[in-house]
């Protein structure tokens, strides 16, 4: 038999040679809208596994990750906006910043760790509460976040849209993000770190008594959600362009959530499913709905269906399985790998004669 | 006018609409004192109690009728809602039932775009609701007098409910420890039917109310009302109906003293000062103004 | 056991939902005239958009029962853009790549064109917006990005110098939505041609879309002790009958002004008799009375179409920007992209339901003249038709 840790690298070698083959499969022979939505979904994963390190290890649901962002996606695009474009839209920057134009990389990290520094400040205070209360305090921060954008014309342009920001988001800048997230969050799942997250959210009186330091461990969480949300609003503005503080209030925040609940919370694996099966899903139906030829009958489009669609699917999961398809837990590659290699002293199977 | 007499209307504004918050976070409080459950899908109620309001009303049914007719359909979807969507899912931990809330939410407001399209409707608002009572400088209309009257009638009613009948204070027993008021021999699936049938009543009457008042209806009107009523109730202190009550006024009184006082160069970011009052305001009661601290079993 | 079970469910529901690949993103025969239209049927901006949708539609069926374009069938591409920019750009990607539209249309707001228009222009394709009214749309996306519909500087700068000309208005009230680009827009531009005619703004205040209780910005006018002359009022159609009712039930009855956002039924609806003494500029006057005959003919179409005579102006817009397009085909004699761009550029008084379209030479926005409404016992009534003397800069 051989070690666990050769399989577990065996496993991870051929998740990587797969996610590459994909990637390369689709940058070479997919269509470009095909392209589209797998950055898309780049970033949906990038979202629902930050998620997933907030509300779903730490028992802390905070409503107001979108907030993070939208901050995120901001400080970024203000930094790269060339300054051609900062004199036309942001004649009002100060001037330190109206000379600065950034590159890609530069730009994210810093959106990141602007998301950060807040997630502290306001993780301080956010993260004493518990339960409800702290999802409204979390609510709360998202409603601040999304009064300030609209507000800050100087900065944000207000309510005004905010364009120009110049495309740098492709597939391989997305998908290495989110392969960094994941690894992340991986790692601080299996580590004392994530063991201890997830003992405040079983029982925070307990872990208490061990000796973990709760506020510690949801600031932890809290600060690193935030840093991977922020770059993915950085994804995001330069992937879509143009944007406006309505693209990051509730119905992003109920999207993402959707995701992850149906992926499974307090699982990474589970988070990544959520987002490629919601994803997937929504473009299907999505093309369904403008009304599709199944043999001779012709459904005629019925636009909003998708939508109903997809609340009654989230029903169903909350009904059936309310800890999400994998039922909070990781993906188990072991069983794979014990399904398919002979063990010694298994029974064997021989034509005619069961021997033992 | 004078500004006490600005000071006095503007009291009058919050007072009115601190009502509708009242009783929508009433709704809220019950349901979530019994069940633990943050019913975001009542909002929806109150969107189906005012559609259905308006269905009768454009059918020519006097307004009386309309209006009851409207609190009967919120009852009825109130009561569907608990039997299909949350009872199968009692027990289950809080943020399952949270997000099921999400989902019936979600599913409502969708169907209700399919069927009565996302392009809001006029309410037809009888023309005896829709004057206004003048004294002096200082006014306020007939819907919001009602308004008051209502909330101040039914907070007397219920009061009277949770102290004086055996079923009520079945619910207050239930919202206390749900398993002992079980053992005790409390049917426990009659009470928690109460409990949302008067949370779908209010709901109802908030929908009939707030429509009147706003003069329209759309599929997603109940989405900021119940994100206040959320609000009121947090502040309130989860579970208490006093405390909903209060937390209702507070938050009433706090959005229109803050639009109206803010200089106008810091009006427009009322909504985050409220945001921020709540959070000072969790911090030194992390269990809302009247919440008791919930013991934690270990 | 049980997970296996619903894990394999899924997996085939999937599969299943696949194989019922849509006829749409087959590639289609080569013989009608393609336009790709995309409008937010769902989400929060269907009330423009379906309308506008329709009349596209009936504008799209009444070409064809004519022959067509260039001798052949012109068939419309729809999708729904959801209110969402990543579903929007995808809508946007399809259209350039399966369904190989050769021009493209759409949308009431800037945002949403924002989110369409550059796939369009990268493809070499014209997008032309049917309502979305920013005059600074044009500079966002160079070259192929075309409105069908005037500007917000246009008709703030219309109602401006009806305001000071002809209902004699020395100070105004101004009341400005917050949370949206148009809103904001057009405030700032009544403002700038007012002030600049020597209107006086006596004060200025602001809501958040979807506010339902105005009672705390009206209690501010009041204090003021001087009723300003005219109210204007910067509001978007979902808000705008809440806020002239509640302003009317306050006592406030000098006139108030607004924009294209007060073109909706709702406003008569929900403000009853407060929406007398109304004023707004707009597209046309959707009337079956008081109308152009051109607009006649199009209500009695759109009504004998879809059972309701049109919602509002934008539903003409959607209809003339199908036939603008289709007349730039015809002009360019050929469905080349780059030869409908240089057709369109030259378009000269094409004779829309909404207004006569002409695009100045290196103007993207039509000059067109704007509507001025009055509401009067409970009907929209033609006040003015107004070319604006001077118009803000965008």
């Amino acid at each position: 038999m051989r070690s666990q840790r050769f399989f577990n690298l065996l496993t991870l070698l051929i998740l990587v040679v797969l996610t590459a083959g994909f990637l390369i499969y689709t940058k070479v022979a997919a269509s470009a809208y095909i392209q589209r939505v797998v950055v898309g979904l780049a970033i949906s994963i990038i979202l629902v596994v930050s998620l997933n390190l907030i509300n779903g290890m730490t028992g802390v649901f905070s409503l107001g990750q979108i907030g993070f962002m939208a901050i995120g996606a901001y400080t970024a695009a203000i930094l790269t906006l060339p300054l051609s474009m900062k004199e036309v839209n942001l004649p009002d920057l100060p001037s330190w910043l109206a000379q600065v134009e950034l590159s890609f990389l530069p730009a994210t990290l810093i959106a990141g760790l602007l998301a950060v520094i807040v997630a502290f400040l306001v993780g301080l205070s956010l993260m004493r509460l518990s339960g409800p209360y702290v999802s409204v305090a979390t609510l709360g921060f998202l409603v601040i976040v999304q009064v300030i954008l609209v507000n800050w014309d100087k900065m944000t342009r207000g309510s005004r849209t905010f364009s120009g920001v110049p495309p740098f988001t492709t597939l391989w800048w997305a998908w290495g993000w989110t392969i960094l997230t994941i690894y992340i969050g991986w790692r601080i799942a299996r580590s004392m770190y994530g063991r201890r997250m997830i003992a405040v959210r079983d029982n925070q009186i307990a872990a208490k008594s061990l000796g973990i330091n709760v506020m510690r461990s949801r600031l932890l969480a809290y600060c690193l959600s935030a840093f991977f949300t922020g770059v993915a609003g950085s994804l995001w503005a330069h992937f879509i362009m143009s944007f406006s503080p309505k693209s990051f209030y509730f119905v992003e925040t109920f999207s993402v959530i959707t995701m992850l609940v149906i992926g499974g919370m307090g699982s990474v694996s589970g988070s990544i499913l959520g987002a490629v099966l919601i994803t997937v899903l929504s473009e299907i139906l999505r093309n369904a709905e403008r009304g599709i030829a199944i043999g001779p009958i012709d459904i005629p489009p019925v636009y909003g269906a998708s939508q109903i669609l997809m609340s009654i699917i989230f029903i169903l999961v909350i009904v059936f399985r309310p800890k999400g398809l994998l039922g909070g837990r990781e993906i188990d590659f072991n069983r794979f790998w014990s399904w398919l290699l002979p063990k010694r002293g298994e029974k064997a199977i021989v034509p005619g004669k069961e021997v033992s | 006018m004078t500004q006490l007499q600005y000071l006095a209307q503007q009291g009058i504004n919050a007072i009115s609409i601190g009502s509708l918050y009242a009783l929508m976070a009433i709704g809220l409080a019950m349901v979530f004192g019994i069940l633990r459950l943050i019913n975001f899908a009542h909002g929806d109620l109150i969107m189906v109690g005012s559609y259905g309001a308006l269905l009768l009303l454009v059918l020519g049914t006097p307004f009386w009728v309309a209006a009851l007719g409207g609190i009967v359909a919120s009852t009825i979807a109130g009561l569907l809602m608990e039997r299909v969507a949350y009872r199968p899912i009692r027990g289950a931990p809080d943020v399952s039932m949270l997000l099921t809330s999400f989902a019936v939410t979600i599913l409502l407001e969708n169907v209700a775009i399919l069927v009565f399209s996302p392009t809001p409707r006029a309410f037809p608002t009888p023309s005896s609701l829709n004057s206004t009572f003048r004294f002096g400088q200082l006014q306020i209309s007939r819907i919001d007098v009602v308004a008051i009257l209502v909330a101040v009638i039914l907070l007397v009613l219920l009061t009277l409910f949770v102290t004086r009948t055996k079923l009520g204070i079945s619910m207050r027993a239930a919202s206390e420890d749900l398993l002992a008021a079980h053992l005790m021999g409390i049917n426990v699936n009659r009470v928690i039917a109460t409990a949302f049938a008067i949370g779908s009543i209010m709901a109802g009457v908030v929908g009939l109310l707030w429509s009147a008042r706003v003069g329209k209806v759309d599929p997603l009107m109940g989405f900021y009302p119940v994100l206040k009523a959320f609000v009121a109730s947090v502040i309130g202190g989860l579970g208490s109906l006093a405390g909903a009550v209060l937390g209702g006024f507070l938050l009433g009184f706090l959005e229109i003293l803050l639009q109206g006082l803010l200089p106008s160069s810091l009006a427009p970011f009322r909504d985050a000062f409220v945001f921020v009052a709540l959070i000072i305001l969790l911090l030194f009661r992390p269990n809302g103004i009247m919440g008791s601290a919930e013991r934690e079993k270990i | 056991m049980k997970r296996h079970s619903l894990l394999t469910i899924i997996m085939l529901a999937v599969l299943i939902l696949s194989a019922c690949a849509p006829a749409a993103t087959e590639a289609p025969p080569a013989q009608p005239v393609k336009i790709g239209v995309i409008y937010n049927l769902t989400g929060g901006m269907a009330s423009l958009d379906v309308p506008s949708a329709n009349g596209a539609k009936l504008a799209a069926k009444e070409i064809n029962a004519a022959g067509g374009v260039l001798g052949r069938q012109l068939e419309l591409v729809v999708y729904d853009g959801k209110t969402d920019a990543a579903t929007i750009g995808n809508a946007a990607t399809q259209l350039v790549e399966s369904d190989k539209v050769i021009a493209m249309m759409g949308f009431s707001d800037t945002d949403m064109t924002l989110a369409a228009a550059p796939i369009a222009a990268k493809a070499g394709i014209v997008f032309v917006t049917s309502g979305a009214t920013s005059p600074k749309l044009p500079e966002h996306v160079p070259d192929y990005l075309f409105m069908s519909c005037f500007g917000d500087n246009v008709q703030a700068a219309a109602a401006a110098e009806y305001s000071f000309n002809d209902l004699k208005a020395k100070s105004a009230y101004l009341l400005i939505d917050k949370g949206m680009e148009y809103t904001l827009l057009l405030g700032q531009y009544f403002k700038e041609r007012f002030t600049e005619l020597g209107g006086q703004i006596a004060l200025e205040d602001t809501y958040q879309t979807g506010d339902k209780d105005f009672s705390a910005q009206i209690t501010k006018l009041k204090g003021l002790g001087t009723v300003p002359d005219i109210i204007f009022i910067s509001a978007g159609p979902d808000d705008v009958g809440v806020i002239v009712k509640q302003f009317r039930d306050a006592g406030m009855d000098k006139p108030i002004v607004g924009g294209d956002g007060y073109d909706t039924p709702l406003l008569v609806e929900i403000a009853g008799p407060g929406a007398e003494n109304t004023y707004f500029t707009t597209h046309s006057l959707m009337d079956p009375d008081l109308g152009t005959d051109a607009v006649k003919k199009f209500i009695t179409a759109y009504q004998a179409e879809y059972n309701t005579p049109p919602e509002n102006a934008f539903a003409g817009l959607g209809y003339d920007t199908v036939k603008l397009l289709a007349d730039a085909i015809k002009r360019a004699g050929s469905d080349d992209p780059k030869a409908i761009l240089e057709a369109l550029k030259s378009t000269k008084g094409f004779p829309g339901i909404t207004g006569s379209i002409t695009f100045p030479p290196g103007s993207r926005i039509p000059q067109k003249g704007v509507t001025m409404i009055l509401v009067k016992d409970g009907k929209f009534t033609l006040a003015a038709e107004i070319v604006p003397e001077k118009v803000p800069a965008p």
